[in-house]
């Protein structure tokens, strides 16, 4: 079997709770427990922002974040690094696969509004698992010139990475292989505005 | 089987590929979609020879990417479910410890679809 590795949270030891305290969710059935509350995910992101400031004080880096579930966990990071930065998105087009008589290729929706040359980039992510986007970012922006290149991600699954060698500097939280809803995360594009974030439970 | 095959931009190989089901042909189509260089069942790999030299177990990864030295191979079994399968690949790691392989379940496809919206045959 391959494992997942020590240290990480279970699913079975999450908090049971729907919701922040006193807060509200919507009737849904999948939505599960809470994986990850708020306060967790906001100690969290407040580390993760030091650690950036620290890295790339006096450097006045660029963080670019991969529409769309990377928004959330992008607008409190951002609050969190102290030091000058820019913030720019790029939005990748969605994958269909009943296309015939060829494959779609990856292809950007929105690109970046500035260029890359010389400047130090961070990668914003929401998950990491087989980093096959996050492969594709970094080829593409390393053919721009950045100065330097890194990514941070809120969710990581190493275990299932396909593609290695990736510039995964900063990472919140390894996690399970289960699928999640809530601080940007969608099911059916609803649920993203969940100020925790819950195991998605699978529908009948 | 399933019962299309498109045309692969990233496919290395020579003859077109027959899958045996349909979450080999997502998988295939996820990788090019990335533009990741891929090859189907380009090796068999020997598990298990008798004193004479005949092939008593073999196993032949579904793909094989050149540019990660990585093979891949399908599952639609439940994780829970995939012990011979793990038993396989065991005794490939054993047999041949520069191999690279990793299973790609069908949740793994499942989920860049709930990413990108894919949407699976079942």
């Amino acid at each position: 079997m391959i494992g997942i590795g020590d240290g990480l949270k279970p699913v079975t030891d999450a908090v049971a709770q729907l919701g922040p305290a006193g807060g509200h969710v919507p009737h849904d059935e999948r939505i599960g427990e809470v994986y990850l509350s708020a306060e967790e995910i906001a100690t969290r992101v407040a580390e993760l922002g030091a650690e950036i400031a620290a890295d790339y004080e006096g450097r006045e880096p660029l963080l670019v974040a991969s529409l769309k579930a990377s928004f959330v966990f992008l607008a409190d990071l951002t609050r969190a690094i102290p030091i000058l930065h820019h913030l720019d998105f790029v939005e990748l087009a969605g994958y269909t696969s009943d296309e015939t008589g060829g494959t779609p290729a990856i292809r950007f929706l929105k690109d970046l509004d500035v260029p890359l040359l010389g400047r130090d980039v961070v990668i914003v992510e929401d998950v990491v698992d087989t980093g096959l986007t996050l492969n594709y970012l970094v080829r593409n922006f390393t053919l721009r010139s950045p100065g330097s290149l890194a990514a941070v991600t809120l969710l990581d699954r190493p275990y299932r990475r396909l593609v290695d060698d990736l510039p995964v500097r900063y990472v919140g939280f390894t996690v399970p292989d289960e699928f999640f809803v809530g601080y940007g995360f969608d099911v059916d594009e609803r649920h993203r505005n969940l100020p925790d974030l819950h195991v998605l439970r699978a529908s009948g | 089987m399933p019962s299309e095959t498109p045309d692969f931009q990233a496919y290395r190989g020579t003859e077109p590929p027959v899958f045996q089901n349909e979450a080999e042909l997502e998988c295939a189509k996820i990788l090019d979609y990335y533009g990741v260089p891929w090859l189907y069942e380009p090796r068999t790999f020997e598990l298990e020879v008798d004193e004479d030299g005949r092939v008593l177990e073999a196993f032949a990864p579904d793909f094989y990417l050149p540019e990660q030295d990585l093979y891949l191979e399908i599952t639609v079994m439940k994780q829970s479910l995939v012990t011979r399968k793990n038993r396989k690949l065991r005794k490939l790691k054993e047999r041949y410890p520069d191999v690279n392989i990793k299973l790609f379940y069908k949740r793994d496809i499942e989920r860049l679809g709930q990413r990108y919206g894919l949407k699976l045959a079942s």
